[in-house]
């Protein structure tokens, strides 16, 4: 079943643009320029209910508008929303009932009170019943590992604990639908690596959709396998997270160990040398070549170890970003 | 019920903070004591005794600390130009409904600490206050206070809401509060305005935000005017309630969220 499905969505802004110095203020008393901001535009997708899928993109990129035209806090330009049947912006409480959204380092909990007074709202708030709300509230608690900080007033938790509460206030209502937008941003890889878990445990074990907008690629490889990708406003590409190698990265990268020391412009001639710190070296070759420069090493240079590799995901997003601003 | 709860658990959040209240109460008080100084040693003024201005006086405080909604600056400066709307926005909950639940315990604490200063007047000053009230003035006092409440909350909101469009109006803030002062009866009592702006004052709707609930409290209104005030406050709301309506749907279309 489609939870979310996104067709020919722009979202634009009129932007104005101020001349510098005080014969600009002048100036703009009589007559104001502006110009148009496409921060979204023109993009289709859709997601199956129980996905959970990657959106990354630069800053700027149009993945937070795109997540607040989904969430309903936006209205589109153009273009149709569909979220779980409802249109998002029309904001009917069936539908506000079934999302959450949880936005990293913004705080939605009371801060002079316990994190418990403010899942005591949000269960009246979302019309929780006192017993599902018991037992869901156990089973995050339980999960989160925050049993012993419930009762604290937010104020004194650290950043990574706020979180966690951030977190367990948008799912106690049980969302189908959840938005998560930089839900690591400035955490500890300790505890970064806590929410991941907790995030892929929720995924499985309630089928919520979620989309994921996050800087740290790691959190895209961990718990993505599909990812989309906005540039500029634009869907760069929406696919496996497993395919997006193949499908962007023409190069592979040869990593050689000598058995005595090689010149650097020997090497450059079969390929970019992107690491060059004797006996390692690391070569960019392109795909269709690779074998042949392999070859190449094995015959003419006194080679102890080589290994051929994919580029990471870090390299490919780079390397997409960068082909569609050239 | 629900509605109960929620009032309930921002009433304790309101509770944290209030010695806060007790500061801001405690600065409203300044205006009613200065005008008592000033009226000091007059035996009155325009049908008005000493001991009827003087619990004008008291009375408009304590008005000004239940009824008196001081919202439009969360609006304004948090919700819309810091972008908090979002939590306000994914939440089933009317956005109205949820300020005004934030907002009323606010105005019950500053009301408590109001109704703590009017007993201890009464009990030690008693003839600085006098409250001759009848069943009937206290069912229209509170009738009237209720819409008054209401009235000033939905203008303060519909001008917190302007935020969607201004870029800052800290300026309109300040002369709409001026202004409120002088209209509302906070300085002086409306009958005793010059003949032409008593008319123009008493017809505007800050009158019926603070001045007709204590001219009620004081007994100085007949039912058949009791009847016109709380009917006057019912369409000044009505029509407070369609401009909150009209400028929230069109400024929440054009709402982005920055910064979030």
């Amino acid at each position: 079943m489609t939870a979310i499905s996104v067709s020919r969505l722009s979202r634009y802004f009129r932007i104005y643009q101020k001349g510098a110095g005080i014969r600009g203020s002048i100036a703009s008393l009589f007559r104001r320029k502006y110009t148009t901001a496409k921060a979204v535009d023109d993009i289709s997708f859709s997601i199956e209910e129980g996905e959970l899928v990657g959106f990354i993109g630069q800053n700027g990129a149009g993945k937070t508008t795109t997540l607040k035209c989904l969430s309903g806090l936006m209205y589109p330009t153009r273009g149709e929303v569909s979220v779980l049947g409802y249109t998002p912006f029309d904001r009917k409480t069936d539908f506000l009932k079934q999302i959450g959204l949880v936005m990293g380092q913004k705080n939605q909990l009371w801060w002079d009170l316990p994190p418990m007074e403010s899942y005591l709202l949000n269960k009246e708030i979302y019309a929780i019943p006192g017993d599902r709300f018991k037992k869901t509230l156990g089973d995050l608690v339980d999960l989160m590992g925050i049993a012993d900080i419930i009762g604290v007033q937010v104020r004194k938790l650290s950043l990574g604990q706020r979180m966690k509460c951030e977190l367990i206030a948008q799912l106690l209502h049980g969302p189908r639908v959840l938005f998560l937008d930089e839900p690591t941003i400035g955490l500890d890889v300790v505890m970064q690596q806590r929410l991941r878990d907790f995030i892929r445990d929720y995924n499985k074990k309630t089928n919520a959709t979620i989309i994921l907008t996050s800087h740290y690629m790691q959190d895209v490889k961990e718990l993505c396998r599909r990812v989309i990708i906005i540039d500029h406003g634009k869907l760069a590409y929406d696919g496996a997270l497993s395919d997006i190698t193949r499908a962007y990265s023409d190069r592979k990268i040869l990593t050689v160990v000598f058995g005595k020391p090689v010149e650097k412009h020997v090497l450059a001639k079969l390929g970019e040398v992107k690491l060059f710190e004797l006996p390692k070296a690391r070569i960019l070759v392109s795909r269709a070549r690779t074998n042949a420069v392999a070859q190449e090493l094995l015959r003419d240079f006194p080679i102890e170890d080589i290994t051929i590799e994919e580029p990471g995901i870090e390299e490919v997003v780079r390397r997409i970003f960068s082909s569609h601003h050239a | 019920m629900r509605y109960l709860k929620i009032f309930l658990l921002h009433f304790e959040h309101v509770f944290e903070n209030r010695a806060q209240s007790l500061v801001w109460f405690s600065m409203s008080l300044s205006n009613p004591i200065l005008q008592i100084l000033f009226w000091r040693g007059t035996q009155g003024i325009g049908g008005w005794s000493y001991t009827a201005l003087t619990s004008y006086y008291l009375l408009i405080a304590a008005a000004g600390a239940f009824l008196s909604s001081h919202i439009e600056g969360d609006v304004y400066e948090y919700d819309i130009k810091q972008g908090e709307l979002v939590r306000y926005l994914i939440r089933p909950f009317p956005y109205y409904w949820i300020k005004l639940v934030e907002e009323a315990p606010y105005r019950i604490l500053q009301g408590g600490f109001a109704i703590i200063v009017l007993a201890c007047v009464a009990v030690w000053f008693g003839n600085y206050l006098s409250v001759p009230l009848t069943p009937l003035t206290l069912l229209f006092g509170l009738v009237s206070a209720c819409f008054a409440y209401f009235l000033s909350f939905t203008y303060k909101m519909s001008l917190g809401l302007l935020a969607f469009w201004l870029k800052d109006i800290r300026g309109l803030y300040s002369f709409v509060e001026i202004l409120g002062i002088v209209l509302t009866g906070f300085i002086l009592p409306l009958s005793l305005y010059p003949h032409g702006l008593r008319e123009v004052t008493l017809a505007l709707p800050f009158a019926y935000m603070i001045y007709y609930p204590v001219l009620i409290f004081q007994g100085k209104l007949g039912l058949a005017e009791m009847l016109q005030a709380v009917g006057i406050q019912s369409l000044y709301l009505a029509v407070f309630v369609v401009i909150f309506t009209v400028l929230w749907k069109r400024g929440v279309r054009q709402f982005t969220a920055i910064g979030q």
